[in-house]
């Protein structure tokens, strides 16, 4: 038995202002934690928008042509007597893939867990920059309001893709939509903007701002995760934020960057785009395999199965995102020598991809495994990130992507990596760090229903995409029955949109949850997880500064199960090296 | 790290972290990480658009002006220079130095965004528009850009300058005329690269 | 050190030439202990460098040769420029490796789109 001893540094944390004004505390405020819990009533809210938009999208395919339950209500640009126009369907595809991406998931896992774990878990009191990073949150609100704004004006909102392919979205008279394209591209600078100033201040912070003794390797999995999501984002948005600019230029002051009648170069954009959105992809996956990792440990009171090679993983992950774009145009035409190379460089990054995945299975492994909820959507997370990591090997590899892409199999992949994997690793991640933000648990009752149900919609809905993207379905397609080959897999798209209506009724009922726990759930202690890292080191919620005294770090962060304690966790700042008969107290930090 | 034989010396090393660098310098750097891709997106693409351009690309001097450019160019080496001294003064806690470099550095950077527009209204005027080819849209948004850069630039310095007025830097404490010089140097540092592939090659 | 010290101490007093000269000499903590970037000799030689520049440039050289001067030229200017201006030379390891990081993916990105063309 030993007696775990508990430290600060000793040092006196720096005195701050006690009477805050509500407008400084709640709104304009520097505090990392109600910039975090801020981004993340943001994020839920266009999830939200996103999710109405495909549930839109659903009844289209399932029902081509009925009028929109409701549907009345939408003005005649969008859908006269309700029943959708081709071209609204466009912009719903488009702006259903940009909230999701940029105004949702990117939010949700960097701009909420970056602001509020980084400091909590490396020891300190805030974000290197407060100010520049209560501006990035609002830099990111107008973005996003002014994305939505743009259904309202002529012309309707963006329909030429997420990805946006000239040159479609370069002349206004071939998409149909010129202000609501720019729009699109001024909202996604600006977010851009607020991006790279985010991910400044998370880099400056890991590097330079840890607690005594937090050296690289003692670094929580979910703080290397956003590390190098921030690295990513620092290096891949401005290149985004360059193409966009030229694409508003060609929209609007006449030059011809991407228009092949004018000498321009579309296939110039794809590249762009896609060097940016490849790394997209690993922003989107890599701090959700790292808030996993966590939940992982502590679900299976076990050390993380090989941290190290946990991290390296990671970084390799990173480095191999910016040389393997070019596997998202293998159909737009390559030199193939050089569509060999981004072939093999893309498959090589199912290698590091696994390592996690292996790593994962050998946390589990022998462990005494509790089914909380947040373990759930972890194991939950490993599962499907598994099929949609498969199913990309598949459109890794030329021959194959040639056949099935732009199809719903791409649809069905990229599902089973974003819903799948990132949502599934954020609802975990909200049912973890719920207790440490609001100061109360979520029902776990409520929470296991809401996974069970998740669990089971998600797949009625996605899975059967893989067959009606092999049967031939492209991607964006209006109506399916204009072709015999997808007529006939109509009952599969009426299954499908039958899923998503209950994947759209679970969320609604995951909200509700939220909010109720949010006011009236159970008060919540420090550590109810019983973990190890630092932010359960200090009351729930942490006050502002977060620490009464400085912590020092002794050791990694995984310590569950320590076989000369009795007590299965054994917090960093806590050490076991002082050998007495008193039993185990259970110090926190303050 | 993970492994349960935390021994009482790995217990005991308390090593400090962090760079030994001050976190406005970390952050100025890191954010320039971003400014290099940007303008490695707009660099890029030119030369892309350059290599695959169905027409034959100026040669040097025949659209744009080099002369009146190079003498440009000289001026915002000048102005590196100034700003370096700037923080060499204020390193020794002279005020007076600070202030004259940091001003001088201010109004050689607005000098040469003015010569910069007079460069594009001229161009303008002799039919060289973003809309008169490929040539004239990536010189456009790559200088424009880099003017851009150059005019935040001197808005800081001018911020910069009348903080220097008031006293506001000191031996002990110029973190933000460091930063500040770093930025400025770095958007001479993409001058350097422009001149020579958008003006001279 | 001692020298610099009463330079700083009648510097007020002095033009500021004759304290920006101490600077490009080396005073200062820092300059100390960096063995004195000389700016003024940078300066001359980017100064030196950019005339030669427009020379090459039209001098009539074979394109090929021009063009690998000028980028050759462009470069040393630009290390020139972050090596003693932004003081890169005087900084710890893991700072330059922040500064250099963008130049990988930079030259993928340049390098890998080149060879579609």
């Amino acid at each position: 038995m030993a007696t775990i001893v508990a430290e600060g540094t000793g040092t006196p944390v720096l005195e701050l202002e006690h009477e805050i004004p509500f407008i400084r505390k709640y709104v304009f405020s520097t505090d990392h934690k109600t910039i975090g819990i801020q981004f993340l009533f943001m994020s839920l809210f266009f999830l939200l928008v996103g999710a109405v938009l495909s549930v839109l999208i659903r009844y289209q395919l399932a029902w081509p042509g009925k009028a929109i339950p409701l549907g009345s209500a939408l003005p005649e640009t969008m859908a006269p007597d309700g029943i959708m126009l081709p071209e609204f369907y466009n912009s719903l595809v488009t702006m259903h893939g940009t909230f999701m991406v940029f105004f949702a998931i990117m939010p949700l896992l960097v701009g909420v867990y970056a602001n509020y774990l980084i400091p909590l878990q490396i020891g300190a009191q805030d974000m290197a920059f407060p100010r520049l990073n209560m501006a990035s949150f609002w830099i990111s609100v107008p973005a996003g309001l002014l994305m939505l704004a743009s259904f309202a004006v002529e012309g309707g909102a963006a329909g030429a893709g997420w990805t946006s392919y000239a040159p479609l979205s370069a002349r206004p008279d071939l998409s149909g939509v010129s202000l609501g394209q720019q729009m699109w591209i001024i909202s996604l600078v600006v977010l851009g903007l607020g991006s790279i100033l985010g991910a400044v201040n998370y880099i400056t912070t890991v590097i330079n701002m840890r607690a005594p003794g937090m050296t690289w390797f003692r670094l929580p999995l979910s703080i290397w995760a956003l590390f190098i999501t921030a690295i990513l984002v620092l290096l891949a948005m401005p290149v985004l934020s360059a193409a966009m600019i030229m694409l508003l230029f060609d929209q609007t002051i006449g030059t011809n960057f991407f228009l092949a009648s004018e000498g321009g170069q579309p296939l110039l954009w794809q590249h762009l785009f896609w060097f940016f959105g490849h790394p997209e992809v690993y922003i989107l996956i890599l701090p959700a395999m790292g808030f996993v990792s966590e939940i992982i440990a502590n679900g299976s009171r076990k050390p993380i199965f090989g941290y190290h090679s946990m991290v390296f993983a990671i970084i390799a992950i990173a480095l191999l995102g910016f040389i393997v774009w070019g596997h998202h145009m293998f159909q737009s035409g390559m030199n193939p020598t050089l569509a060999m190379s981004f072939m093999i460089s893309t498959m090589v990054i199912a290698v590091p991809s696994a390592i996690k995945v292996f790593n994962w299975m050998g946390t589990l492994w022998e462990g005494s495994i509790r089914f909380h909820v947040p373990m759930l959507f972890a194991v939950g997370f490993v599962m499907m990130f598994v099929i949609g990591g498969l199913s990309g090997i598949f459109m890794a590899a030329t021959p194959v992507d040639i056949y099935i892409h732009d199809t719903y199999f791409i649809v069905a992949h990229i599902h089973y990596v974003l819903f799948g994997g990132s949502l599934f690793a954020i609802f975990g991640a909200i049912y973890y760090w719920f207790p440490k933000m609001f100061g109360r648990m979520i029902n776990a009752t409520a929470g296991k229903i809401h996974f069970a149900l998740t669990f089971v919609f998600f797949n009625v809905t996605f899975f059967p995409m893989h067959g009606l993207g092999m049967g031939g379905m492209m991607r964006r397609i209006y109506d399916p029955q204009q072709y015999e080959h997808i007529a006939g897999m109509q009952d599969t798209n009426v299954l499908v949109t039958l899923g998503a209506l209950g994947l759209f009724a679970t969320g609604l009922f995951f909200l509700v949850v939220f909010f109720y726990s949010l006011f009236w759930g159970k008060k919540a202690q420090a550590n109810p997880w019983n973990a190890t890292t630092l932010e359960w080191q200090t009351p729930s919620p942490p006050m502002h500064g977060n620490w009464s005294e400085i912590p020092v770090v002794y050791h990694g962060p995984y310590e569950y199960s320590h076989p000369e304690m009795e007590r299965d966790w054994l917090a960093q700042n806590e050490r076991p090296d002082v050998v007495s008969p008193v039993a185990h107290s259970t110090a926190d930090g303050s | 790290m993970t492994s349960h034989a935390a021994t009482v010396e790995s217990v005991l090393r308390r090593p400090e972290p962090g760079l030994g660098v001050y976190d406005k310098k970390v952050g100025m750097w890191v954010f320039l990480c971003s400014e290099v891709m940007f303008f490695a997106g707009l660099i890029g693409s030119y030369v892309i658009l350059r290599f695959g351009a169905s027409t034959s690309w100026p040669m040097p001097g025949e659209v744009l002006n080099v002369p009146i450019t190079a003498a440009n160019t000289f001026l915002l080496i000048c102005s590196s220079v100034t700003m370096v001294k700037a923080f060499a003064a204020i390193e020794q806690g002279n005020q007076r130095g600070l202030r004259g470099f940091l001003l001088a550095t201010a109004l050689i950077g607005a000098l040469f965004v003015t010569v910069q527009i007079f460069e594009y209204r001229e161009l303008i005027h002799h039919g060289f528009t973003p809309a008169s080819g490929l040539y004239g849209a990536s010189f456009f948004t790559m200088t424009g850009f880099h003017g851009f850069h150059v005019t935040v630039g001197v808005i800081c310095l001018l911020w910069a300058t009348q903080k220097a007025f008031r006293g506001g830097y000191t031996q002990e404490d110029h973190e933000g005329v460091e930063v500040i010089g770093l930025y400025w140097h770095f958007v001479d540092l993409v001058w350097i690269i422009l001149f020579t592939i958008v003006y001279l090659i | 050190m001692s020298e610099h010290h009463e330079h700083t101490e009648s510097g007020s007093a002095r033009s500021v030439e004759a304290s920006a000269a101490a600077a490009a000499t080396g005073g200062g903590a820092i300059a100390a202990e960096h063995k004195a970037p000389r700016y003024m000799a940078v300066f001359g030689g980017l100064a030196i460098l950019t005339l030669i520049e427009v020379g090459v440039a039209f001098l009539g050289l074979p394109r090929a040769a021009t063009i690998l001067a000028l980028l050759g030229m462009a470069v040393w200017k630009a290390l020139l420029v972050a090596l003693y201006y932004m003081h890169l030379r005087f900084e710890p390891g893991l700072l330059r490796l922040v500064a250099a990081a963008p130049l990988v993916p930079a030259a993928i990105l340049i390098l890998l789109v080149m060879l579609e063309y």
